[in-house]
């Protein structure tokens, strides 16, 4: 998942509204493990490149754990071969449905925002 | 060096902090680990990348043995044990000094105060556990009944409430002592019984060791030495 341009960023160098982040957060780290299983520093850097900011460990894994639970990720644990042993983190099917699905909904309704803000949709209101 | 510490303590409170939660030795293991994990990759320092291991306990969320399972594993054994004890103290020295055991109600209130206090436990627990003068009241109200109830102790039978033969008494509650002694010791070496912290990537036992193992063995063990003991004190009085 390589980044081809520098995302965009908040302005003035904030960081993004947590609220939004707390809304999106599970279904952005659902698709960071689209590509194949991943670990939790991998997870917070892919988000960091896509401008989401830094995501702490105390954010991430009680979500990861959570979705462990429901069924939507699989753990195994692997050995590192010079570094430290890594929890590794897998969609699994059902992970790849709710994926899909959050995806598409969460699109909708982007469109649907986006449409609503459109500020030349709001000039043309304020004149008619 | 500071962080190593400061790190030391927050991982000590994450555990303790699961443990009260009743979350199982291997998902404490795990949730170990993938911090630790973390920490390596990131050099952050704990409470920085999770935050005060009470709240991160808490949004875990790990699943956890039902609330009151180690109520009736652990404790009610316990104060089982506990009780046979107190009776077995009572009873040891009347029976040394060839004696009737005298009982007059202001001992058997004492005596049945430590079993009291720790019948509802469950109720203070985190109090205990998290502030240390609790946990030392606890122990100096319970050592002060202990030695009230040998001072209030009958000389006099005419004094006395109750007046019975001590030896079915040390009998009695040597046996259940011992008996609850070789229940527990086989439980603990049942597989798979055990609810040790292991490391998810070598199933090792983290907090395991022939140390660990040795101080289960007394643990279980522990009122039948301390009543050896006190029947060693008992003689030697007497």
């Amino acid at each position: 998942m390589d980044v081809s341009s520098s995302p965009p960023q908040p302005p003035d160098g904030a960081e993004w509204p947590s609220d939004w982040l707390r809304a999106t957060l599970g279904f952005f780290a659902l698709r960071a493990l689209q590509a194949g299983p991943s670990y939790g520093y991998a997870i917070i850097s892919e988000l960091e490149q896509h401008g989401f900011g830094v995501i702490k460990g105390g954010t991430l894994y009680p979500l990861l754990t959570r979705y462990e639970t429901a069924g939507l990720v699989s753990t195994e644990w692997k050995a590192g071969v010079n570094g430290p042993g890594r929890k590794y983190f897998a969609l699994t099917p059902l992970g790849r449905t709710e994926l899909s699905r959050l995806s598409a909904d969460w699109l909708r309704f982007t469109h649907l925002s986006t449409h609503y803000l459109d500020p030349e949709r709001q000039t043309k209101e304020s004149t008619t | 060096m500071m962080q190593e510490t400061a790190d030391r303590k927050w991982f000590d409170d994450l555990v303790l902090e699961l443990r009260l939660r009743q979350v199982h030795g291997s998902a404490i293991g795990d949730a170990v680990a993938s911090a630790r994990e973390l920490l390596g990759d990131t050099g952050q320092r704990a409470e920085d990348a999770f935050g005060p291991a009470r709240d991160y306990a808490a949004a875990l969320d790990l699943p956890a043995a039902p609330a009151h399972h180690w109520v009736r594993t652990a404790l009610w054994p316990a104060l089982l044990g506990l009780l046979a004890f107190l009776l077995f103290n009572q009873a040891v020295m009347a029976w040394v000094r060839s004696e009737t055991m005298l009982i007059s109600p202001a001992q058997l209130a004492l005596l049945a105060l430590p079993v009291v206090l720790i019948a509802f436990l469950p109720l203070y627990l985190t109090a205990v556990i998290r502030r240390l003068w609790v946990l030392a009241c606890l122990a100096a109200v319970c050592a002060a009944a202990g030695l009230l109830s040998a001072i209030v102790a009958p000389t006099e039978q005419a004094d006395a409430w109750l007046a019975i033969e001590p030896l079915p008494w040390v009998v009695g509650t040597a046996v259940v002592m011992v008996a609850l002694s070789v229940r527990n010791t086989v439980i603990s070496r049942r597989p798979g019984q055990d609810d040790d912290i292991a490391d998810p990537l070598s199933a090792a036992e983290a907090t395991g060791g022939v140390g660990a193992k040795v101080g289960v063995v007394i643990a279980n063990w522990l009122f039948p030495l301390f009543a050896l003991a006190m029947l060693g004190l008992a003689r030697t009085l007497s």
